[in-house]
């Protein structure tokens, strides 16, 4: 399959925060994350991705998501076009723009020292070991009715997506839960 | 050539009493042993995330690829063999279940019943929580579960979607996505603590909860189905070899669940006249 893409960027991953966690200093993360434990998760809304140049003829499209962070919470990421007003009880129907979800299954925050959750970014050669198992995710949402009805309706559509989060620790931000590189619109021939 | 295990539904089990009483003596025999023996429930569940963090969620480089790969299928397809293992060790009659979260029942009544149960007669119900060790200067506890509401977990058409996929890459993500849901799903939020989530919510504890291990019989059999559609060998080449840490098996050595000594089934019983 031929693949075709528009893509925009997303907020930067893991803050300082997620990588810097001890043992020792558990007490202050605990507190520090109480504050967010009763606040709805931020929402994300970014910059206008063309809807225009993409063959009309694909067999399927999705939405690709590079570099999600999944080092906290868990949580159900909810995806609408073109309604930046979204939140956890807009209705899950094209009519609001809902485009699909993902989901992701969150580490719990760090329970190790201080490093434990930082990812080398430069490995040594010969190193036989997987990586690191932070590495940030890719996540793929089938969305192609969603995108093939945005397609007809808008020249360019903006991104907003609704975490709701599901499960977590004690240990772990639940405001600042949506964590990612950059989103891309795909089609397949 | 032994049989293989039949590896039943949670629904089946649960209409036969003497494999039911064998998973819940199985399960209270490990959970009973000390976390420093190496057959216990703290020790086999402890593989996965806290304390030696062995599990195998997303794609990722390295063990000599450049490019990320994704192990999350066999690597807890292998995790299960030998936890499967280690329950026949406590109960050599014993069989692991699958918990089927797009059933009727599971739409309208969540968790399944043997598994919320507090008490089986006088005794603690052991599928009901595990215990988890001692953390973060919190002293050792059994798990907990706050479950969402029924009507959002995966329908059938969802799996149907999933075994229609050609490409292991692309079905091992979507499975993936659908497995997140039902770990965050099933651990939930505390109403009077929403800091304290259920242990099934986070990667660090999710495999000491009893019902880790049938939703990832679940996820397992679903790849098994798939397999069996789009091909046992469907898989990329370069997967083939890479071990299965901490476990003795390499991708290839998972592939066929038929020589690792089990098999799925599900049956429905009526008695006679």
């Amino acid at each position: 399959m031929k693949a075709r893409t528009g893509a925009v960027s997303g907020r930067n991953i893991l803050s300082g925060a997620a990588g810097k966690l001890a043992t020792a200093a558990a007490a202050k993360i605990i507190k520090k994350a109480a504050a967010s434990y009763r606040k709805p998760a931020k929402k994300y809304t970014g910059s206008k991705i063309s809807m225009e140049g993409f063959s009309s003829t694909f067999s399927r499209a999705d939405l690709k998501f590079d570099g999600v962070d999944h080092a906290g919470v868990s949580y159900e990421a909810r995806i609408f076009f073109n309604y930046p007003e979204a939140d956890e009880s807009t209705p899950l129907t094209l009519d609001y723009g809902y485009a699909g979800r993902f989901h992701i299954f969150g580490h719990g925050g760090c329970f190790g020292d201080v490093g434990h959750c930082e990812i080398r970014e430069q490995r040594r050669p010969f190193d036989p070991r997987p990586g690191h198992p932070l590495t940030p995710a890719g996540k793929t949402v089938i969305a192609t009715e969603a995108i093939r009805q945005a397609m007809k309706k808008w020249k360019e559509v903006t991104i907003t997506v609704v975490p709701i989060v599901l499960s977590g620790t004690k240990l772990c931000d639940y405001e600042d839960v949506l964590k990612f590189d950059k989103v891309s619109i795909v089609t397949y021939a | 050539m032994a049989d293989p295990t039949l590896r039943p539904s949670i629904d089946s089990l649960q209409q036969k009493p003497t494999q039911l009483a064998a998973l819940r003596d199985a399960y209270e025999k490990m959970q009973a042993l000390a976390g420093t023996d190496n057959r216990s429930w703290i020790y086999w569940a402890g593989l996965h995330g806290y304390p030696q963090w062995q599990c195998w969620h997303h794609s990722r480089i390295g063990q000599g690829s450049p490019r990320g790969y994704n192990l999350f299928l066999p690597w807890h397809r292998a995790y299960l063999v030998y936890w499967e293992h280690a329950m026949r060790d406590q109960n050599a009659d014993v069989v692991l279940p699958w918990w089927d979260w797009t059933s009727a029942t599971s739409h309208q009544s969540g968790v399944p019943q043997s598994f919320v149960t507090p008490k089986v007669g006088a005794k603690r119900n052991s599928l009901l929580n595990g215990p988890v060790p001692p953390m973060l200067g919190d002293p050792e506890r059994f798990t907990l579960r706050f479950p969402g509401s029924p009507n959002r977990l995966p329908t059938p058409s969802d799996v149907d979607g999933l075994l229609a996929l050609t490409s292991f890459v692309d079905f091992t993500a979507q499975l993936e996505d659908i497995h997140d849901l039902i770990h965050g799903w099933t651990g939930g939020r505390n109403p009077s603590s929403p800091g304290d989530g259920g242990d099934m919510g986070s990667v660090a504890v999710a495999a000491f909860d009893p019902i880790f291990w049938s939703h990832h019989c679940m996820i397992d059999r679903i790849w098994y189905l798939w397999q069996l559609r789009q091909g046992v060998n469907n898989i990329p080449d370069d997967y083939l070899d890479k071990p299965l840490a901490p476990f003795s098996l390499s991708v290839r050595d998972v592939l066929d669940i038929n020589r690792l000594g089990y098999e799925y089934v599900d049956s429905h019983e009526s008695g006679g006249h």
